[in-house]
């Protein structure tokens, strides 16, 4: 990955390389409670992925308190 | 390719795969990881360790019976649970085994039930995990520590949850519940540094250590748990824990401690399969000694004298330390063999000499035949070996020919030769036993008894010249450990391949009605030690052979033959009406599927609760007698000559 986190599409692919999530882009703003292979398990890894990705620490529990996979994108890139 | 030709090849690239990776990713994008997970293992073999997480992360999605239908990949169930947060352990545990050709089937416990899942008992119709990971970390002692706190309240602390955790442990054993893993606690600065009095903080370091020691002895307690020590994995320099996703997750050990633990656990688990390697191959130029052997002849090779000559030397003493517990070492070289025997011979720095390696392989063959030809000399798997070299041509070609070897690649710097072997446990095994101390001695001695082979006309001449004596007996208390052993490491003659650990045969021993008995044997060549074992079970008129597991060192020799015999005679003088064997296949031991019926026994079916398992039976009427070029002498034990 040459840029960090540009936008969602690339976030999605993150979570898909990264994680071995299939989220579609139409799955962004759905709750998180919808996907049951989503856990914190997985939340606790992508704080370590994205952190060595964008080089900065990224504010957890921001993070552990999103709902959709688009609020998470959020947080992750400092918005 | 010469030599000089190769090293400069080598020169440009890494062993390891950086776009491994991205090759499984682009597997898993498409949808097809299940179906060719076969390509999985060789992808892992070369992935750099700090990828093998995320990779982790990916195997650990695919269900497993799907990926069954697909590969024949064997499924090792393992039940994770500790005192926090122990999910995190999946991920790199599965890549880790993967590695190894294993697919898990995890059981994740719920946060903290550790304590309960030890001792509960196992649920009616449950089946019962391969092993059991308990995750422990510093929350284990300071959950029960309020503020403000002195040593003192760390110490009763650490000394109650010990103790609860003996208990545990112990009702998990009795209960035969399986292997147990453990682990050692690490002691985190945030704890030592909020007492600000240096006596107290000195104090605390030795009340932790004894908390430590106490989780250690109980795998001296008990044969069946292992107690993984977490220190030397920190002193790497993986960082302990991550204060994050400790307070947030509750998640108490950092993701790079448990990748760095799950290598270690998945070595506990090859050995609990009987997977443990047993032979390591290495290369001379390079990895033994710097230069080039052709070039700078025997006494000018780089060895003992100046700064890298040392370092080659120190290698060459980690080499030693694992051959004196039982790791073959063979040499595969690409040189003339003249110069290397007189090199092993006389070079005045060598600390490995000629009668350390069971073999010494130095020809211009490609070295994947050599390896074969070492494996088929030594009577081994290739799935046992290790092989040691600083071409990466040599290692790319061995792992391209040979995917069952392990490769490890040294590179030019020899002080990091011990590191890089080392990094993965691949003799990791349970307990030493004495035919460990001596294996070595005894496959040297097996090379003499292939010249006396070779000099003599027939085989049956060989056999009878032999002078073979076999004793069938129960083992003594020192000696259940090697019938353990057997179990657990022989793969090809183990006829109902059941691997079992020390307390497990104690408590066949116990049973009335059965008989467990070591095979010994001997000739004028030397002693063979303990070589196999039987499983018996008197089952009212019949006696049944449960397992019988024999070394292949002893292979064609009669033993097996004799053994059967001595079975049989001891069921018709003891009254019984039949005998009856099973034969559970594998994919290592189908030579030998039809070894009863070899030996007169009819097949009558399979077991039931088995499909695969071919059952066969011995009406006793006519018993062949044993081989009459061995003498075998047999006892049974205290059930002796009771008839039925």
């Amino acid at each position: 990955m040459t840029t960090a986190l540009a936008d969602t599409e690339e976030f999605r692919i993150l979570l898909e390389d990264e994680l071995g999530l299939d989220i579609r882009a139409e799955d962004l703003d759905r709750p998180l409670d919808d996907f049951p292979e989503w856990d914190s398990v997985l939340l606790l890894r992508l704080v370590t992925v994205v952190e060595s990705l964008v080089g900065r620490r990224i504010p957890v529990v921001d993070l552990l308190e999103t709902r959709t996979f688009r609020q998470m994108y959020e947080v992750v890139v400092g918005r | 390719m010469n030599e000089t030709e190769n090293r400069s090849r080598d020169a440009l690239g890494t062993w390891h795969d950086p776009q491994a990776l991205a090759t499984l990713r682009a597997l898993h994008r498409s949808g097809a990881l299940a179906v060719q997970y076969a390509r999985v293992q060789a992808l892992l073999a070369r992935m750099p360790a700090t990828d093998l997480p995320a990779a982790g992360q990916l195997l650990a999605r695919l269900d497993p019976k799907e990926v069954c239908r697909h590969a024949d990949v064997p499924v090792v169930t393992v039940a994770v649970t500790g005192h926090s947060t122990v999910a995190p352990l999946v991920a790199p545990l599965t890549a880790e085994l993967a590695r190894h050709g294993l697919l898990l089937e995890a059981k994740v416990a719920p946060y903290g039930s550790y304590l309960q899942d030890l001792m509960r008992p196992a649920a009616v119709g449950e089946d019962q995990p391969q092993l059991t990971l308990c995750l422990l970390d510093a929350h284990t002692v300071f959950d029960d520590v309020t503020v403000p706190w002195r040593v003192e309240d760390v110490e009763a602390a650490a000394r109650a949850r010990l103790s609860l955790l003996a208990g545990a442990v112990r009702t998990h054993q009795e209960a035969e519940r399986g292997l147990l893993v453990l682990n050692t606690v690490p002691l985190h600065r945030r704890y030592t540094q909020q007492l600000i009095d240096l006596r107290s903080r000195a104090r605390l370091g030795a009340v932790w250590r004894e908390f430590n020691r106490g989780l250690l002895a109980l795998a001296e307690q008990h044969p069946g748990v292992v107690t993984v020590d977490l220190d030397p994995l920190v002193a790497e320099g993986v960082p302990a824990c991550d204060p994050r996703t400790a307070q947030y997750a509750r998640a108490r050990l950092s993701d790079a401690l448990l990748a760095a633990y799950a290598r270690e656990a998945a070595h506990v688990v090859r050995a609990r399969l009987g997977r443990t390697r047993k032979c390591l191959v290495l290369d001379l130029d390079g990895t033994l000694w710097g230069g080039v052997l052709g070039e700078n002849g025997p006494g000018g090779v780089e060895l003992g004298s100046g700064l890298r000559g040392e370092a080659f030397q120190e290698f060459q003493r980690v080499l030693g330390q694992l051959g004196a517990q039982g790791v073959l070492l063979a040499v595969s070289s690409k040189n003339d063999t003249d110069a290397v025997q007189e090199a092993l011979r006389t070079h005045p720095a060598m600390v490995l000499r000629a009668e350390d390696f069971v073999r010494v392989n130095a020809n211009w063959k490609a070295k994947h035949d050599n390896l074969r030809d070492i494996a088929d000399r030594l009577g081994l798997g290739l799935d046992s070996f290790v092989f040691v070299d600083d071409s990466l041509f040599e290692c790319g070609l061995v792992a391209e020919q040979l995917p069952e070897v392990a490769v490890v690649r040294v590179d030019e710097e020899p002080a990091l030769h011990p590191a890089a072997l080392l990094a993965d446990g691949w003799f990791d095994l349970f307990e030493l036993t004495e035919a460990d101390l001596e294996r070595a001695g005894r496959y040297r001695t097996e090379a003499l008894r292939q010249e006396f082979r070779e000099d003599i006309g027939s085989y049956q001449d060989y056999l009878e010249g032999l002078g073979l004596e076999v004793v069938l007996r129960p083992p003594d208390d020192a000696e259940i450990g090697r019938v353990s052993q057997l179990t657990l490491r022989t793969n090809q003659f183990h006829l109902a391949t059941e691997r079992l650990q020390i307390p497990q045969v104690s408590a066949r021993m116990e049973r009335p009605g059965q008989y467990v008995l070591a095979v010994r044997a001997r000739d004028r060549f030397g002693d063979h030690g303990l070589v196999g074992a039987l499983f018996l079970r008197r089952d009212a008129e019949i006696l049944r052979i449960d397992n019988f597991v024999l070394s292949c060192r002893v292979f064609s020799r009669g033993i097996e033959s004799a053994c059967v015999s001595a079975v049989l005679e001891f069921a018709r003088d003891t009254g019984a009406r039949a005998v009856t064997g099973r034969y559970q296949p594998t994919p290592r031991n189908t030579a030998f599927a039809s070894f009863y019926a070899e030996h007169g026994f009819a097949v009558t079916g399979t077991d039931p609760d088995d499909p695969d398992t071919v059952v066969f039976r011995h009406a006793l009427g006519d018993i062949a007698p044993a081989p009459a070029h061995l003498r075998l002498q047999a006892a049974f034990g205290p059930f002796d000559g009771v008839p039925v």
